[in-house]
């Protein structure tokens, strides 16, 4: 009995491959979609193929909304698609690891359960939460730091459907510290989705593409004040606009961002220094002629691409500051420091020293860096503030997951499904320690 | 948060204008405001655009298995009794999957004693300034001007005649 099936389950992504390896074997997209040719809903594949699935304007059924798998039938279908033909594993001859998002209801989890025994037929579960898991996987992955050394650390999981600030210690949650946001990579999505559909091109439809546009284009401020009135200037002096150019459905069936190396142009930004004068105007003479004939080709082409200027980084502002949005929300640095004010104050120091940054959402680049400059005048001045990305923000759960179920006494902790039997849901359950 | 309105300090124009009834409802109370704000919240929550259409009746169609065919003529063959519209109806509504709005009310968080840990406790909870940035409906940018009909923001005169255009809730209702 070697065979663990190691499930993170997410919002967006399922993430899946067997205990004990590296990496997960397939990275699958959590939904059906529904492409206009077709009239039935369609299993994604995996994004690590390359594939010419035609994605414009589907529809998308979603098992999970906001975080919690309300749709079983739904995911019945998607996991048994997974099973047979990605994983090809017999669920009645392995055990099953799987993560559930924090302060799953009730009913969920009989459902999910449910799911697990009586639709698959595993032999054992175990059901971990993500914050646990990139605590595991980072303690072991660095054996001499503090994370390890302490057993401790704040775990930021900024995901999908939502961000939790969620202290680990000695492997345990401390759920009773945990605090949400109600904002994640979806919603940020739907935004930018309103915003453009508002202001140039509609795209409501446009999930997937939006998708891609988020994570190409969109960036974290550092100073949203200064960069507002970078996206104010015209033409090619404006270091932020830049195309995105949508698929025509005839020569290419997914959309790229025009010229990448303007995209990059606001990473000049940080420095703070302006360039030489002679190397701007220099620019400026190739801006106008290059203005020139931009224009009369966009004439032509409206319909198919459109500009971001400040949308690219007042989206992902949102997760630092949701009252903007009309949230009554506070924002994820002040978020953390709820999280670790309801911890015991000896572990206040530690946890601002060790924390984590997980999920997809946290791909934004120079994510790390404004939520610590956010974080730092909130934090009393005698403690160290130190923030750790992930090398794969969307595998890292995973990963731990993966190392727990090849630890020696995985089967132990699990609950089989004799005993699910004879004891149902809620009292198997307990066995987890949620 | 717009709570302009509410302030009694605002000195107002001493002239009467003419509105219409439903015009005057919707610009007297500020819930409208605030519904409008919370849907479009909720909206952010969507997988598709627009309304969320559950296929139900779709779903033996769209189901993924080839064996639809099969099914149907079983299903004809069995098909002893017809189901009336209602029963159908009643059996649907119970197939359907619930959203998590309505499994949450369900669960009955608030009973529970208020050391235990549950999802509502979790929430993060309102931030500890009222300082909100506004931003530009229309473009973008830093908003200093709030749209009296609808309340929501825009920069300059032209956002303002684009916003008034387009997007403006004249009856928010």
């Amino acid at each position: 009995m070697s065979n663990v099936v190691v499930l993170d389950n997410g919002g967006g992504l399922i993430k899946a491959g067997h205990g004990g390896e590296r990496d997960p074997t397939v990275v699958v997209p959590n939904c059906l979609y529904r492409p206009l040719s077709s009239k039935k809903f369609l299993h994604p594949s995996p994004l690590s193929s390359i594939t010419s699935e035609d994605l414009t304007s589907a529809a998308v059924r979603r098992p999970i909304d906001r975080g919690y798998l309300i749709n079983p039938d739904l995911e019945r279908d998607i996991w048994s698609h997974l099973f047979s033909s990605l994983l090809h594993v017999n669920p009645s001859t392995s055990s099953l690891l799987l993560t559930e998002p924090l302060f799953s209801l009730p009913s969920i989890q009989r459902s999910t359960d449910e799911l697990v025994f009586e639709d698959f037929g595993f032999n054992s579960l175990f059901v971990a939460d993500s914050p646990s898991l990139v605590h595991l996987y980072e303690a072991s992955h660095r054996p001499d730091g503090l994370v390890s050394k302490a057993q401790c650390s704040l775990v930021v999981d900024c995901g999908f459907s939502f961000t939790h600030a969620a202290p680990v210690f000695q492997n345990f949650t401390l759920n009773y510290a945990v605090k949400r946001i109600d904002l994640g990579g979806k919603a940020l999505t739907n935004y930018l989705k309103e915003l453009v559909s508002y202001r140039a091109v509609n795209v409501m439809d446009e999930t997937f593409i939006m998708d891609d546009v988020k994570e190409k284009l969109c960036f974290v401020s550092l100073d949203p004040e200064r960069d507002l009135q970078m996206a104010r200037k015209p033409g090619r002096q404006n270091l932020l606009r830049c195309t995105y150019v949508l698929p025509d459905g005839v020569s290419d069936t997914k959309g790229f961002v025009k010229d990448s190396e303007a995209a990059q142009r606001y990473l000049a930004l940080t420095d703070g220094v302006s360039r030489r004068p002679v190397e701007a105007r220099k620019e400026m003479d190739q801006t106008e002629a290059a203005e020139k004939s931009e224009d009369r080709r966009r004439i032509d082409l409206t319909k198919t691409e459109f500009d971001l200027t400040n949308e690219r980084f007042l989206v992902p502002e949102m997760i630092f500051q949701p009252a903007d949005l009309g949230m009554n929300e506070a924002g994820l640095a002040e978020c953390i420091v709820r999280a670790v004010n309801s911890c015991h104050p000896y572990l206040h120091p530690v946890l601002y020293e060790s924390i984590i940054l997980t999920g997809g959402s946290t791909l934004f680049p120079r994510f790390a860096k404004r939520l610590e400059k956010d974080l730092r005048p909130l934090v009393p001045d005698d403690y160290h503030v130190k923030i750790t990305t992930q090398e794969d923000p969307i595998l890292g759960v995973w990963r731990g997951g993966s190392l727990l179920a090849s630890s020696p006494d995985f089967e132990s902790i699990c609950v089989t499904k004799a005993e699910y039997e004879e004891l149902g849901s809620a009292r198997s359950r307990k066995r987890f320690f949620h | 948060m717009d709570d302009d309105s509410a302030n009694p300090l605002r000195r107002m124009s001493s002239r009467t204008r003419k509105v219409a009834p439903k015009m005057a409802a919707a610009l007297g109370s500020t819930d409208n405001r605030n519904q409008a704000a919370l849907a479009r919240l909720e909206a952010l929550e969507n997988d598709n655009a627009g309304i969320e259409t559950v296929e139900i009746n779709d779903d033996d169609e769209a189901s993924l298995d080839d064996d639809d065919q099969v099914y149907m003529q079983k299903k004809l063959a069995k098909g002893t009794k017809r189901k009336t519209r209602q029963a159908k109806a009643l059996e649907n509504a119970r197939k359907a999957p619930r959203t998590f709005l309505e499994l949450l009310h369900e669960a009955n968080l608030e009973a529970l004693p208020p050391h235990v840990p549950s999802y509502l406790r979790a929430a993060v909870g309102p931030p500890s300034s009222t300082s909100r940035r506004h931003f530009c409906s229309v473009c973008g940018f830093t908003a200093n001007y709030t749209c009296v009909t609808c309340g929501m923001r825009f920069c300059s005169c032209r956002c303002q005649n684009i916003h008034n255009d387009t997007r403006c809730l004249k009856f928010v209702a």
